[in-house]
Parts: structure tokens; C-alpha cells; sequence
């Protein structure tokens, strides 16, 4: 359970397709529970029961919705990696703007195309944001020369000469006219 | 001294003389190895070492075999597809029946065909998806608080399952439902020891 790893390509839908199903079953039954809460009569009794009432009648619901697009995403990202050969943030972003172009498809073309450019816009936002976070934390990954290492160590044991001797400092203060 | 090493089985460290050698000379283990020759120039004998069974190395702290929390999302993404199809074929035989009654034709056939398939299809998917979240969740808190993972979690997993997906409707129909888990669960960790009883491996718990 401490190392998750995801799962190779055709196997891969099926388990964005629960990841997806359960992502948005326990999110939305929170909201849900949220909701019924607020929207029921007063009386703790009658919000408690209102919540658990909207969990039951909704989550499953928008854990479908969820789990629908997950399949869907996945599914055209396994397609793009067979047929690109490759594994970059295009097929993500390419793939979130058919899922969300597929997925509007009975609504008309109009929402099709802005359920794409929806969909296109979120994934670039994401694949964005994880260019970004790689960008600051690969420094740390950056592979040092010998020689380099060698002038950082110089350099660290220059400074601990000077932190361990104070006479030095003591030295450079005397000035030869007081003597 | 015989150089046809090939056919000389192991003897034991003494040296062989010629009287010792002209007859054969067998020891208790050589019917434990193979017949295989024996090469002259190494100088041990490797039929010692072909006795191993092969041994697998782990990342030091990992588990040798893979928990519940990896398994939930296939677990729980298998039910959905399944339910979907299940659900999507009972909505093109109802969406057949309705529209052949009701004699409708072309656009509107086609239309009431798709919601008949995509209504039962996305019901049959989020009840088994959710029934499938349940026994997950409920799985993965009770390894998490025993801290083991065996037939015992799966049976308890089932039994909450269907408790808590009956629970709003009466206490009669959620003590149906818990047996209905512990009975499903049940079968399941029969099936799941016969196995292991009759291949002699190493359990797989889901």
C-alpha cells in the first residue's frame, strides 16, 4: 500500500475507470452529504437523515459520471500512445478534449466543441502544473561533475578553516601603527 | 588413474587407487543427484548447487504480495464495465420490446432505443460500482486496523458490504442483506482455500 504504481496500457482503463468511479462516488457523496444537510428541514434528526438521504439518491450517480470519463480519457490515451509511440503531455491533453467533445455528443456539435476546449483546457492546466513542479524539483536530480564536487568541497573546507581559527580574524585587526 | 571423467560418479575426498578404482564405488547421496558429467577443471563439484529453488529480491519494506488498496480500483473499475454491459444488454432487449410495442420507427426508434440502453446501463454500472466501493473501503480499513490481510477481512468486508448498503431500509432487510454478503463472502474464501489446497500455493487475497 506505501508504493502505488499504475498499471500498463490495457489494464490501465480499467483501473482509471475505478479510481475514477470511487474518486467521484466518496467526493461527490461528501458534497452530497453536505447538501442534503443544509437543504433538509430543521432539527438534527431531520439533516442528518436529509444528508444520508442525498448520498444514497446522488453519489452513485456522479460516481458514474466520473467513472464514464475516466474510461473514456484512458481509453483514447492508450489509443494516441499506440499510435504515437509516445508518452508526453500531448496525448493528455488531446485526450481530454475527445473525451470531453465524445461525451457531449448527443447535445449537438455547439457543446461538443465547447465541451472539448473545456476538456483540452483542464488537462493542459494539469499537465502545466506538472511540467512546472518537475522544472523546480529536477535541480535536485541534477548530476554533478567530479570537478565541481571537488571546487564544493574546497570551497566548504575553506569556510570551516575560517570558522574554527578566530586568530585570523584577530590578525587582520592588528593595525601596524598601535604597535 | 581412469581419465574418462564422464563416467566416474562423485566419491569421497580420499584418493582412489588403482585396486579401488577398478571397481565402482558408490555413496549414499549419489542417488539424491543427477547424471549429468561432471567438468574436470572446476574444482568443486556444482551438483551441489543446483538444489536451490529460486529466490526473489524485494525492495527493502515492501509487501511480497499486493494488498487490497492496489486491487480496490481494478476491483471496483471490473464491476462497473461489467454492470454497464450487463446493464446496457437487458436496455437493447427492453428498448427492442418497448419500441416494437409502441410500433415507432426511424429517428424516435433510435432515440428510445438509446435511452433505453443508456438509462439501465449507467443504473445496473453505479450498482455494482457502489456495492463494489463499499466492500473496498471496508476492506481497506479493516487491513489497516488489524494490520493483516486474510479470509477473515474478506468475509467481514462482505457481511458490512451488504449491511450498509441495506441499512436505510428497515432492520429486517439489512439483517437480509448482511447474510446475503456473508454468504457471497463465504463462497468466495471456500473457492479461494480449495484452490490453495489443491495447487499448494501461496494465497492470493482479494
Amino acid at each position: 500500500m506505501a508504493e502505488y504504481g499504475r498499471e500498463p496500457c490495457p489494464f490501465r482503463i480499467v483501473e482509471d475507470c475505478g479510481g475514477a468511479f470511487a474518486m467521484g462516488a466518496l467526493g461527490g457523496g461528501a458534497f452530497q452529504a453536505i447538501k442534503g444537510f443544509r437543504n433538509a428541514p430543521s432539527g438534527l434528526g431531520y439533516r442528518l437523515s436529509g444528508g444520508l438521504a442525498a448520498v444514497r439518491a446522488r453519489s452513485g450517480l456522479v460516481g458514474g459520471n466520473f467513472a464514464v470519463w475516466g474510461a473514456t480519457f484512458s481509453a483514447i490515451d492508450c489509443s494516441l500512445v499506440y499510435f504515437r509511440k509516445k508518452e508526453d503531455p500531448w496525448n493528455a491533453i488531446i485526450s481530454g478534449a475527445t473525451t470531453g467533445g465524445i461525451l457531449a455528443a448527443r447535445t449537438g456539435l455547439t457543446s461538443m466543441l465547447s465541451s472539448a476546449l473545456v476538456g483540452g483546457a483542464l488537462l493542459a492546466l494539469i499537465e502545466g502544473v506538472g511540467i512546472v513542479v518537475s522544472h523546480y524539483s529536477a535541480d535536485s536530480y541534477r548530476q554533478v561533475s567530479p570537478v565541481e564536487r571537488q571546487q564544493r568541497y574546497k570551497q566548504e573546507l575553506l569556510r570551516q578553516q575560517k570558522g574554527v581559527s578566530p586568530l585570523a580574524a584577530t590578525y587582520g585587526e592588528i593595525d601596524s601603527s598601535a604597535l | 588413474m581412469s581419465d574418462n571423467f564422464s563416467r566416474t560418479p562423485y566419491s569421497d575426498g580420499h584418493a582412489a587407487t588403482h585396486e579401488e578404482a577398478s571397481k565402482p564405488h558408490y555413496t549414499t547421496t549419489t542417488s539424491s543427484f543427477s547424471r549429468t558429467p561432471v567438468s574436470p577443471y572446476l574444482n568443486y563439484d556444482s551438483r551441489y548447487l543446483q538444489q536451490a529453488q529460486p529466490e526473489f529480491i524485494f525492495p527493502e519494506g515492501a509487501n511480497k504480495q499486493r494488498g487490497r488498496f492496489e486491487l480496490a480500483f481494478s476491483q471496483i473499475g471490473t464491476s462497473v464495465m461489467i454492470g454497464g454491459g450487463i446493464g446496457g444488454l437487458a436496455g437493447v432487449y427492453n428498448g427492442l420490446k418497448v419500441t416494437k410495442a409502441l410500433e415507432q420507427k426511424g429517428k424516435v426508434r433510435r432515440t428510445q432505443l438509446l435511452n433505453h440502453i443508456m438509462k439501465q446501463g449507467s443504473g445496473t454500472a453505479n450498482t455494482l460500482g457502489t456495492l463494489t466501493v463499499l466492500y473496498s473501503a471496508c476492506g481497506v480499513l479493516l487491513q489497516f486496523f488489524r494490520g493483516e490481510d486474510d479470509h477473515i477481512n474478506t468475509v467481514i468486508a462482505g457481511s458490512a458490504t451488504g449491511l450498509l448498503y441495506k441499512s436505510t431500509a428497515g432492520l429486517r432487510t439489512c439483517a437480509f442483506g448482511g447474510a446475503i454478503g456473508l454468504g457471497i463472502s463465504s463462497l468466495y474464501c471456500l473457492y479461494l482455500i480449495a484452490q490453495e489446497n489443491s495447487s499448494n500455493s501461496s494465497p492470493k487475497y482479494l
